[in-house]
């Protein structure tokens, strides 16, 4: 018998229980059944039994008294419709929300502290690096804010590092200086990144020195396959970069300035803009020259050659190789012409700007990019040397 | 009592008519504190939350959260939920003492001595049991109510609650066995 049938059995003894039938009447009907139904039975029946004392007269009269009064007190308003519960229940709705709040916090500081060690490709990457932008969010000073920012393209390139260490292929993306172009072999930051045809460029041509962010695919033989390269404005937070790794020729990097290379142009025939970089070292800094009266760092000054982009008379900016340079105070020896080659010496401030202290004009105003080269060779500084073993051959062409 | 309207009660009581409220209280209070005492077999107990109950019930209309239709329905179900709290609550605690307060109009002192002592097996038997077994039986046999009944009070459907009932009664017999084996 299924238990369908069974309950329905149970049921129709029950109900003849009910009618006042005893247990024997009822089960001689379910002989077959009779043995597991009678406990069941003698259940019901003691279940029915159970005696339970009807409420007092004093005790009915009391809480009737005590019902019409509270529905009294209601229609008067002096009784708020909150439940007796509102306030426990108020107060642990806030000690849940609490231990919720101190979860999350735990969890998140621990999921961030996991994070913080992952690289591009991993799971937890997206968490990092939303840590970091959620940090440069909440850091209200500007100061602070930039140190922080370093830091994180710092990091891009320590885990870009890490993944051609590791021979591992990963999306990446960072920032830096254009520091050689051979062909489609470029060095970023110290890291060679190859330019294929499918890498969108900016519309601007992209030379040495330049500052750019980089974003493209890390390949096992330890290179970077760059998807797209985008110019960055002056001023643009740019990593520290260590000169070892770098493949930069200068010594004396400091901060966000611009390192600014000349890796001969070798076989590139084109018309990038040449920057040499002639970072003094420290015993050509000039400290007693500077006219500038700033504050700003001057022991990292820097000289190198360029040309003339444009002249702003009114502001005193000129833009030198595509970077700005405020020549407000400084020094100018010769006529100012665009497309002249000079050199300069100087240092950049905060804003990434260049501050020039002194002006040369090594060159006249032919705007000519031969020229630019031809004067290079004129540099007096004896790091560039190397730099310039072979600029003057391609330059002549 | 064969006059009692629950669709007057029910607009009454939206306006906490005290009349209304009044005949409320006396065509229910003893039904939901015999479902109550059947439950918590204890005086003091059952009368503090067969009173909840319906101070709760005016509480529900003054926020427009009270019974619509089924005003019956409504106190009983929130009498199960009551008792489900307080048994929640108490079954945290050690085990209490069963009430030793038995009905006194037994004929002699033999007879009353022996039924409380049926009576506290019983109920010894039945506080072992889970929540919705103890319901079910209280509802049909401590109410009286039909399969139909309790169904809609426990929200099931009757087949459900044959079940149910069939193994609450089991489960009896079995606790009853174990305690007087005790």
């Amino acid at each position: 018998m299924n238990d369908l049938k069974y309950y329905e059995v149970l049921e129709k003894c029950l109900l003849d229980l009910e009618q006042g039938a005893d247990i024997d009447t009822v089960l001689f009907r379910y002989p077959d059944l009779a043995e597991e139904l009678r406990p069941i039975l003698e259940a019901s029946v003691k279940a029915k039994r159970m005696i339970v004392p009807a409420p007092s007269s004093d005790v009915v009269r009391r809480n009737r008294a005590r019902l019409l009064q509270r529905a009294a007190e209601m229609r008067e308003g002096k009784v708020k419709p909150v439940s007796r519960g509102v306030w426990l229940t108020s107060l642990r709705r806030v000690a849940v929300t609490l231990i919720i709040l101190v979860l999350v916090f735990l969890s998140g500081t621990g999921l961030v502290r996991a994070a913080s060690t992952t690289l591009p490709g991993d799971n937890l990457y997206p968490v990092k690096r939303t840590w970091e932008g959620v940090l440069v969010l909440f850091t209200f000073d500007p100061q602070a804010r930039e140190v922080l920012e370093v830091e994180h393209e710092n990091e891009r390139l320590e885990e870009l590092r890490e993944l051609l260490a590791e021979g591992r292929s990963a999306e990446v993306d960072f920032a830096g200086y254009v520091t050689s172009q051979t062909g489609t072999e470029w060095q970023i930051s110290g890291f060679p990144v190859v330019i294929s045809d499918q890498t969108r460029m900016p519309d601007q041509p992209v030379g040495i020195g330049a500052a750019v962010r980089v974003r493209g695919q890390t390949q096992g033989d330890g290179i970077v396959i760059a998807e797209r390269i985008e110019l960055l404005p002056a001023g643009a937070i740019l990593p520290e970069v260590e000169e070892d790794e770098s493949g930069f020729e200068e010594e004396n990097h400091e901060g966000q300035n611009p390192q600014i290379d000349d890796n001969s142009n070798t076989g590139s025939g084109n018309d990038t803009p040449r920057v040499e970089d002639t970072k003094t070292p420290e015993s050509e800094s000039e400290p007693e020259s500077s006219g500038s009266g700033s504050s700003e760092s001057e022991s990292n000054e820097d000289v190198f050659n360029g040309t003339v982009d444009s002249i702003d008379e009114q502001t005193n900016i000129w833009t030198i190789n595509g970077l700005a340079a405020d020549v407000s105070n400084a020094e100018i020896n010769g006529e100012p012409v665009v497309g002249s080659t000079v050199k300069m010496e100087g240092y950049y401030g905060a804003d990434g700007k260049f501050i020039v202290k002194k002006v040369e004009f090594v060159a006249g105003g032919s705007g000519n990019e031969n020229d630019s080269d031809s004067n290079n060779n004129n540099s007096n500084d004896d790091n560039s040397n190397d730099d310039h073993g072979d600029s003057g051959g391609g330059s002549d062409d | 009592m064969s006059n009692f309207d629950e669709r007057r009660a029910l607009e009454g009581l939206r306006k906490l008519d005290s009349q209304t409220i009044g005949s409320i209280y006396d065509q229910y209070f003893s039904e939901v504190h015999r479902y109550v005492r059947y439950r918590v077999n204890d005086d003091a107990t059952a009368e503090d939350i067969a009173s909840d109950v319906f101070m709760r019930l005016l509480e529900a209309v003054q926020k427009n959260q009270g019974p619509q239709t089924n005003l019956k329905g409504w106190l009983i179900a929130t009498a199960s939920n009551t008792v489900n709290d307080h048994l929640r609550r108490q079954y945290r605690r050690p085990i209490e003492m069963l009430s030793e307060s038995m009905s006194d109009d037994s004929p002699s002192v033999h007879a009353e001595v022996d039924s409380r002592e049926q009576n506290r097996t019983v109920q010894l038997a039945y506080a072992k049991l889970t929540p919705e077994q103890q319901e079910v039986l209280a509802l049909r046999f401590g109410q009286g109510y039909s399969l139909e009944e309790t169904a809609v009070y426990m929200k099931k459907n009757v087949n459900a609650v044959k079940a149910l009932q069939f193994r609450a009664l089991a489960a009896l017999q079995r606790e009853l066995g174990e305690v007087s084996h005790e």
